[in-house]
């Protein structure tokens, strides 16, 4: 890693923290409140990219880990990463990877605004969605005990508010991209 | 804004070195999986609570700390409830807490320096396989906590310019000038960094 890498991560990570700060925004009909850090995973992977998208997350749960609250509602601790939604938080650094990952594959510059839209959309749905539903729910339902598929059930709850933060992730993506391009290409 | 979690203090807890701390805390976590009797349980849970309140981080602020956790396993134990027996639901509930005290109480009485030098030396062995290098983490680490105050009051400007303008402060309209305009700046202080040799290089 360049040392522009490694600042970009930790530019990143502290934004991520940042964005915990902020309160959670109800949604109209949505039953779970959006909050602004959970979107960080699809932001950071389609802006810096797979590789320093996943290096801020392990940054980040590093903080967590030695015992800062950097994560929303002041949460942090190793108390955090060994709860029964731990799963879901060492995700997010696989889950970056992943959305940086694809978006590096789907999106280019001089593309259509529409083409690069869906990009990162599909990135951000595999990638923060998917991937990170994928880590957390087993650790769920074996540090709680509740069978599989009633967890798999319960999170269906989440997907709606999760495909909004996609939407609004996508849209900052792309802003980013058009203002100050950071991803690298992936041929 | 960002105040360590750690509390002073020279309890038994204060003592014990970071690294067998972290062991003992992984080994009861696995070891406590075993144990299925409510009343061996509610015996672990009373040890780790009060090893908790002994690193003095008082009634009401080692409760607060813990809220947003307790919250979500008192919703586990609901929703076990419904599925499970209750008894079943009792020892997994039982268990979560006790574990979720002693990481707390670990937590609570390392200080970050400490855990600082544990997640270096952890890092070794990935400096070894040529991963990373375990100086670029302490770095990174201090470069985030450096930026973080800065954004947020980036984030602060950025509000009031909107609200000057009297556009409403929505976050899907904030995103895209507190990236471009964090993220900017990277180059200028990747510059500095190497200016200064930091790296060694």
């Amino acid at each position: 890693m360049t040392t522009r890498d490694i600042v970009l991560a930790a530019l990143f990570t502290a934004i991520i923290i940042v964005l915990g700060f902020i309160p959670p925004v109800p949604i109209p009909l949505l039953p779970v409140p959006i909050t602004a850090q959970s979107m960080g995973v699809m932001l950071a992977g389609c802006i810096i990219g797979a590789k320093r998208g996943a290096a801020a997350y392990a940054l980040l749960v590093v903080l967590v880990a030695v015992g800062l609250p950097v994560l929303s509602g002041g949460r942090g601790g190793i108390n955090v990463l060994m709860g029964p939604t731990g799963g879901y938080i060492f995700g997010w650094i696989i889950g970056a990877f992943v959305t940086g990952f694809l978006a590096e594959k789907l999106v280019r510059e001089g593309q259509s605004a529409a083409k690069q839209m869906a990009g990162f959309f599909i990135a951000s749905i595999v990638g923060g969605i998917g991937v990170v539903y994928l880590c957390g729910m087993p650790w769920l339902s074996v540090a709680a005990g509740t069978p599989f598929d009633k967890v798999v059930l319960g999170s269906l709850a989440f997907i709606p508010g999760d495909l909004v933060k996609a939407a609004i992730a996508t849209l900052a993506a792309r802003a980013v991209l058009v203002g100050y391009p950071l991803l690298p290409a992936r041929a | 804004m960002l105040t360590s979690l750690h509390v002073e203090g020279r309890s038994l807890l204060h003592r014990i070195p970071v690294k067998p701390k972290l062991v003992g805390l992984m080994a009861f976590g696995l070891a406590l999986y075993l144990v299925h009797q409510p009343l061996a349980l509610t015996l672990a849970l009373i040890a780790t609570g009060s090893l908790y309140l002994s690193t003095g981080v008082g009634l009401s602020e080692g409760f607060r700390r813990l809220k947003p956790v307790l919250f979500t396993i008192a919703f586990l134990a609901v929703v076990n409830l419904l599925l499970l027996s209750p008894q079943e639901a009792l020892v997994i509930t039982l268990r979560l807490v006790a574990i979720l005290l002693l990481a707390a109480a670990v937590t609570a009485s390392t200080s970050i320096a400490d855990f600082m030098a544990a997640v270096t030396d952890l890092a070794r062995p990935l400096e070894r396989l040529g991963l990373l290098k375990a100086a670029d983490l302490g770095l990174a680490l201090g470069l985030v906590l450096r930026f973080v105050p800065e954004i947020a009051g980036r984030y602060e400007a950025l509000k009031e310019a909107h609200a000057a303008r009297g556009i409403p402060v929505k976050l899907s309209r904030m995103l895209g000038p507190l990236i471009i305009s964090t993220l900017k700046d990277a180059d200028r202080i990747a510059e500095a960094i190497d200016a200064r040799g930091i790296r060694g290089q």
